[in-house]
């Protein structure tokens, strides 16, 4: 655009001044309409404007020196070097003139700088702008795949580059510490917690709000602040909270509902569908974290003890929390186990666990996989979700007996050890409760007590007869059948785990009868559960302890 | 008009885009001069009012550093300005709900003698400019009760004036300048619930542009008066003035927009807006979502500069200087910002792409893209303050 310098610098067409004799085009006349100085967009008018070609401004030896020709990248480089030629002292000043200031346009037309009003006044500036916009991207990030013109720019970019990390729970990562704080602050996953830590009253020490995010504030200063899972009782950063509460789970339930007895299969997110997969039904167990991760995982069957400790630690911290569905799944335990020190209020969480699962559309909310491996130890389908999901909401109802004073980590691990039965009827009982819905449960409630199930058994069926009622799985009358048989008399719980020890030698089988019947899918279930049946009925007249 | 059909293009390289706004906004100028059967563009929000949630608020401040820098500046100034109170209140007037406050909060968190306890005040009226929250002040104020829960600083939120004033868009002009006589009326410590062993803090960001600035009657000058009336805008200053804050921070963007001419201000505007133009492409990929989102954003406040007049034009931004002195008549003086929060800007300015920087003009930092001013902080006190030691400095 043409417009009118009041000045002469460049009104007078003079050509632009190169400190060197390098080839450069002189930008025409223009001029700029008279404005006041420092608007933003107009460079002085008084400025001289340059125009440099692109060999210029590429050039990394701009100055040269006439006499030998020696490239030079500053001006006093080229001062210096010349000094050494010995030249007369006439040629040695250089052309004197005042030094005025100078604005630089763009060669390329069509950029904006192009126009002498949008002239740069550095020219540095105006190199480095030509590199990055007009220019080859040479430098490339190693970290990451991004891709710089400027090399300071890279320099710069390189030095952020996973230096700092910062995860929200979310699973959201940050380089800088303002970003993350700020989305931190206004994330779902942290209002989703502190809700539910406001609602579900825990006589846990933890401070509500902190197991989660405190998990994740106390990673923040190290590089990587993913939470781990943690054993210990109280905060084991499950992660994502769970999404369940109070204004959530009235929606949840139907949809866990709904999610159980169609797909039958991991409550994550509904993509495992594998119908053989038993971690589905662990699924409640799990840590929320890492559930959404790893679907596979769950078909695998993993030795008990790492996912013990990880369905421990989320149980614990569910419970902890008094939310989410490790906490229901805690209740679970605890409801079995005296020695479970999980908290009473469980079956708003288990609701909310097993909601979780049934959630497909959450998967940060579910429990991370590797809970679910103490579960798919024993129990190889992925239906228990759905019985869960249904059992979730019957678990409202259910108030879990008084909890066990061991967490929920310890609990396991000593499930593990005994190996056994005993710890399968807290499991059964919150299955029970969970399958409520069920009525085929129900008569399979009632056939519990010809199950042999021990006294303690027979509590347990009678929780789970609870659930059982509701749930319209056949699979949890396996489940029933299956559990009972496995469960022992023994209180203690961290069933899953004593189910798949208790299943003995095939862990797979009885559990996975467990599994299929939670998982709700019928016909998965009833081969399950002839199948556990079967199983059971050797296997747990074993199980005495 | 033609013309610049043919050269805008929301697509293109910056100053294309910057074009097609502007042509959207001509556009809708002189179809409610001429009504035309360009009923896309009708008179009111022409733009399409987008709704976020918080977390997607909470990315797009972040994008660019335009909002940023104001609240690091800020933040970083109230920080020095509260120390050793045990109890802080905050009044926040700004566009981007509440965005600036979890570094607050955070760092008030770690302050070696414990966090104060913060009480943060809203007003219920905002106006209707992007950026637009699909969520009400107070879920936001729950939320930041959740982070203030968690980092345990003992926090309060509250909300002023009618609160169903939210659901009034400003296209009624009588209802806007209402709106704001209203919140006027409720700053008054006793509306306010000031204590006075808690330090006060107000906040304009990107605020005072919106308040209204007719001068009724009278003279143009603004007199150093305690209660002068003739403009909204300076009545709203002296009230601040006279609940006597600990503190007063004032963010704006550095350009002059309220000139009555239109051509001018479509200079100074195209000017000055292609500066978030270019910024946002020098990193973001031409067809990216949340740029292209971004850019409407600013299309919406260009067609408020260029398409209306009168009481529907609220974007009345004046530069820096400008504020500077009207803020100075009011009756407080300005505080210079301290060295350590100069360089907490300039680190967090390192981390964006290199085309940002910052100068100092007087006390005011300002934000500058390519050498050209964008953003300003200002820090001020009142003249009848008697906070003895109020040093910045440190």
């Amino acid at each position: 655009m043409a417009t009118d310098l009041d000045n002469s610098s460049t009104g007078s067409g003079e050509a632009s001044v190169s400190s060197s004799g390098n080839q450069m085009q002189t930008a025409p006349p223009k001029s700029t309409p008279k404005k006041k100085r420092n608007l933003p967009g107009m460079p002085d008018p008084d400025a001289e404007v340059i125009a440099l070609s692109p060999k210029t401004l590429l050039a990394t030896n701009r100055f040269i020196c006439e006499i030998c020709n020696k490239g030079f990248q500053r001006d006093q480089n080229l001062q210096l070097h010349r000094r050494g030629h010995n030249l007369p002292w006439k040629l040695r000043q250089r052309s004197s003139k005042e030094v005025k200031k100078r604005v630089y346009v763009c060669p390329e037309a069509s950029c904006v700088h192009h126009d002498p009003s949008r002239a740069l006044g550095d020219l540095t500036g105006i190199k480095k702008h030509f590199c990055r916009k007009h220019g080859e991207k040479k430098w490339k990030c190693d970290k990451c795949s991004k891709k710089y013109a400027v090399q300071s720019d890279w320099k710069a970019h390189s030095k952020i580059c996973g230096t700092r990390e910062y995860k929200c729970d979310c699973g959201t990562l940050f380089s800088r510490r303002d970003s993350f704080i700020t989305h931190r602050a206004f994330c779902d996953a942290l209002a989703e917690e502190s809700a539910k830590n406001q609602n579900n009253q825990t006589p846990q020490s933890q401070a509500p709000a902190q197991n989660q995010t405190a998990g994740k504030l106390n990673s923040e200063p190290e590089p990587k602040s993913k939470p781990k899972v943690q054993t210990k009782n109280s905060s084991s950063s499950p992660p994502p909270p769970q999404p369940q509460q109070p204004p959530p789970p009235p929606q949840q339930p139907p949809q866990s509902m709904e999610a159980a007895p169609p797909s039958s299969t991991s409550v994550r997110s509904g993509p495992s569908q594998s119908t053989g997969v038993l971690s589905s039904s662990t699924l409640p167990i799990q840590t929320p974290a890492e559930l959404p991760e790893n679907p596979p995982r769950i078909l695998e069957e993993t030795p008990a003890e790492p996912g013990l400790n990880g369905s421990s630690s989320s149980i614990t911290s569910s419970s902890s929390n008094g939310s989410t569905s490790s906490s229901v799944f805690a209740s679970l335990f605890a409801s079995s186990t005296a020695s479970a020190n999980l908290q009473p209020p469980q079956p708003p969480a288990f609701t909310d666990l097993i909601r979780a699962m049934g959630r497909p559309d959450h998967p940060a909310d579910l429990a991370p996989s590797s809970s679910i491996e103490p579960i798919s130890l024993g129990l190889s389908n992925n239906h228990g979700s759905s019985i869960f999901g249904t059992a979730g909401q019957e678990r409202r109802q259910y108030a879990p007996p008084p909890q066990p004073a061991m967490s929920a980590t310890a609990l396991l691990q000593k499930a593990a050890q005994m190996g056994a039965a005993a710890t399968n009827a807290s499991l059964l009982r919150g299955l029970g409760i969970m399958s409520s819905t069920s009525p085929s449960a129900q008569q399979e409630n009632l056939q519990w007590p010809q199950r042999q199930v021990e006294p303690d058994s027979g509590s347990v069926a009678a929780g789970l007869g609870l659930g059982l009622p509701c749930d319209g799985g056949s699979g949890l009358k396996e489940l029933m059948m299956g559990t009972p048989s496995i469960f022992g008399p023994k209180q203690t719980t961290l069933d899953f785990l004593g189910l798949g020890m208790a299943a003995g030698g095939s862990p797979s089988g009885g559990l996975s009868a467990l599994i299929t019947s939670i998982g709700g899918g019928l016909d998965v279930a009833a081969a399950a559960a002839s199948f556990g049946g079967g199983e059971f009925s050797g296997k747990d007249i074993g199980r005495s302890s | 008009m033609w013309v610049l059909n043919n050269v805008a293009s929301s697509v293109g390289d910056p100053n294309q885009r910057l074009t097609s706004w502007f042509l959207r906004a001509l556009i809708s100028r002189a179809s409610k001069v001429c009504p035309t059967a360009m009923n896309s563009l009708n008179g009111n929000g022409v733009v399409r009012r987008r709704l976020m949630s918080v977390t997607e608020l909470a990315g797009y401040v972040d994008l660019i550093p335009w909002h940023r820098f104001g609240y690091c500046a800020s933040n970083s100034a109230i920080f020095k300005a509260v120390q050793g109170f045990q109890k802080v209140h905050v009044l926040d007037f700004s566009i981007t709900h509440c965005m600036q406050w979890p570094t607050l909060i955070d760092a008030l968190a770690k302050r070696p003698e414990g966090p104060p306890s913060l009480r943060i005040t809203v007003p219920s009226f905002r106006p209707q400019v992007p950026p637009l929250l699909n969520v009400s002040c107070e879920e936001v104020g729950l939320r930041l009760g959740y982070f203030s829960k968690f980092r345990e600083v003992p926090f309060e939120f509250n909300v002023i004036g009618n609160s169903s004033s939210e659901t009034i868009t400003s296209t009624s002009e009588d209802s806007y300048k209402f709106q704001f006589e209203l919140l006027l009326s409720q700053l008054n410590p006793c509306s306010l619930n000031l204590q006075d062993d808690e330090a006060l803090v107000v906040n304009f960001q990107n605020w005072l542009r919106y308040l209204p600035d007719e001068r009724i009657g009278g003279d143009a000058t603004s007199r150093k008066d305690a209660y002068n009336i003739n403009s909204l805008r300076d009545s709203f200053l002296n009230m601040i003035s006279g609940l006597n804050p600990r503190i007063v921070v004032v963010v704006d963007e550095d350009s002059d927009l309220n000139a009555t001419s239109l051509t001018s201000r479509m200079a100074t505007c195209f000017n000055y807006l292609w500066i978030p133009f270019d910024a946002l492409e020098t990193f973001m990929p031409k067809d990216s979502c949340q740029r292209l989102e971004y850019e409407s954003d600013i299309g919406h406040k260009i067609e408020n500069i260029i398409g209306f007049e009168g009481l529907q034009r609220i974007e009345r931004l004046d530069s820096g200087a400008t504020v500077s002195q009207r803020i100075r008549n009011a009756g407080f003086f300005s505080i210079p910002f301290c060295e350590e929060t100069v360089k907490e800007v300039k680190g967090l300015l390192d981390e964006h792409a290199s085309g940002w920087g910052m100068k100092r003009e007087e006390d005011m930092l300002v934000l500058t893209w390519k050498g050209h001013n964008s953003v300003f902080a200002t820090a001020w006190v009142a003249n009848n303050n008697n906070n003895i030691g109020l040093d910045l400095e440190d």
